[in-house]
């Protein structure tokens, strides 16, 4: 139950550049405004998974505000609140059980749909997107979903080699 | 516990609130947020380019038929443009004589002299609700808010945010009439600048189209034509393509009619923009 948090900070520094330096190449023209996931934020259900709830609140809370401030459009802090409270939420979620990979991308989904409604209820309180609810969703949030559900799927395998501490993972690995 | 939890929660909400507010509709950066967007910029520039080469370099292959077609129309356009610029040249003698002739100031000459600032794209923001892009020039380069992004095809948006040597670009797609500080582009169309004109303000996701509202009854818009940014005010600079009017139809109250324009530029997978530096005319 124990993570390398140093590891697991510089992989989230690792993901903020290719979430914002990679992915957009990898996404074709006709998606580009759809398809826009969050690889901190899954790192963030892992955390919350393995590292507790605390844990996933400030990595959150820290990896949320660094992309708000990165990349600040109208406002700052709608994904630092967002992640922050999902990541803590998540922890609550996962505190009991150990993390199997169902679990993860369970909790990503979830966790995805509610941190984009967050989002977008800012900015709907600020006037700041003339979209209606309805269509939000169906414009980004669930393709985003799904694909960061997917990417849940691929960081699975990494996170559990990389970032938990030994001794915990084969202990793990023996009770699961 | 539950109460704590809860009590922290409240706080945490209320402080957020505070902070989403003060920082709405902010131009200037503080210097840890100046700190920020240029260190990860600089590092993440080494990362966006060369993906963009390779992703590029495998676009180019699938497009390999399509260059002899391209190539025969770029041949065509390169002859007009040899007359082309013959013409311009004796119309550009002439308007300097006039110029001098009619005593025009030192200011008013300036007014039109654009300096292109070519810049590499370094990263796109993966906020669907407020989609921004960086580019790797900063105040050091002498990039001010508010001037004008483009690319070869068109208008892509306008800086909102400088730190020393990144900058932080909202695209066109994020015209919004209802937000608190409301950009809109006085536009007009190419070969008829005299006789038409219109406001950009909005751009509809669904239909990708952006939205040019207040057009006179009488104005000689058609169906078709390219629309260009109309310079009138002198903040924006004038002449930069935005796209081509697709549908024409009456506005909201009856008064004025509408048009829907699609962009010219495309707003993923830059790689070089340019930023318009406008002469400094409003300054004493």
């Amino acid at each position: 139950m124990n993570m390398r948090m140093n590891r697991v900070v510089l992989a989230g520094i690792l993901l903020v550049l290719i979430e914002n330096g990679v992915l957009p190449w990898l996404i074709p023209s006709a998606w580009s405004g759809r398809l826009m996931p969050h690889l901190t934020f899954v790192l963030a259900v892992y955390v919350a998974g393995y590292a507790g709830r605390h844990r996933a609140f400030l990595f959150g809370l820290g990896f949320g505000l660094l992309g708000d401030v990165l990349y600040y459009g109208s406002l700052i802090g709608p994904y630092a609140f967002g992640m922050g409270l999902i990541g803590y939420a998540a922890g609550l979620l996962l505190e009991r059980k150990p993390l199997t990979l169902a679990a993860a991308m369970g909790v990503t989904a979830m966790g995805s749909a509610a941190l984009g409604t967050i989002v977008y209820m800012i900015y709907r309180l600020f006037r700041l997107t003339p979209w209606s609810y309805g269509f939000s969703f169906y414009w980004y949030i669930a393709p985003s979903l799904l694909l960061e559900v997917l990417i849940a799927l691929a960081l699975y395998l990494p996170v559990r080699r990389f970032l938990l501490k030994p001794s915990s993972s084969s202990s793990e690995e023996s009770a699961g | 516990m539950r109460n704590k939890r809860l009590f922290i929660l409240m706080i945490g909400l209320i402080v957020f609130i505070a902070v989403m507010g003060f920082t709405l509709g902010r131009t200037r950066l503080t210097w840890p947020e100046k700190f920020l967007n240029d260190a990860v910029g600089t590092v993440q520039g080494a990362l966006y380019r060369p993906v963009g080469a390779v992703v590029d370099f495998f676009g180019d292959l699938g497009r390999l038929s399509d260059v002899y077609k391209e190539n025969q129309q770029l041949r065509q356009t390169v002859a007009q443009y040899a007359q082309d610029q013959a013409t311009y040249n004796f119309i550009e003698a002439e308007n300097e004589r006039l110029k001098e002739e009619l005593n025009f100031t030192e200011r008013q000459k300036q007014l039109y002299k654009y300096r292109y600032l070519i810049a590499q794209v370094v990263g796109s923001s993966s906020n669907p609700l407020d989609r921004t892009i960086k580019i790797n020039l900063g105040a050091r380069d002498g990039i001010k808010p508010q001037m004008a992004v483009t690319t070869t095809d068109g208008l892509v948006g306008l800086v909102s945010r400088v730190s020393e040597f990144t900058s932080t670009v909202e695209p066109i797609t994020e015209l919004d009439p209802e937000s608190p500080q409301g950009v809109q582009i006085a536009a007009t169309i190419f070969g008829k600048e005299k006789d038409s004109f219109g406001i950009i303000d909005s751009y509809d996701a669904k239909s990708g189209m952006l939205q040019m509202v207040k057009i006179d009854e009488n104005d000689k818009m058609a169906v078709g034509d390219k629309v260009i940014t109309s310079g009138l005010g002198n903040v924006f600079p004038r002449g930069i393509v935005i796209g081509t009017v697709v549908n024409r139809q009456d506005g909201d109250f009856g008064l004025t009619q509408k048009a829907m324009v699609e962009p010219a530029a495309k707003f993923d997978h830059l790689q070089e923009v340019f930023v318009v530096a406008v002469p400094d005319v409003n300054g004493p």
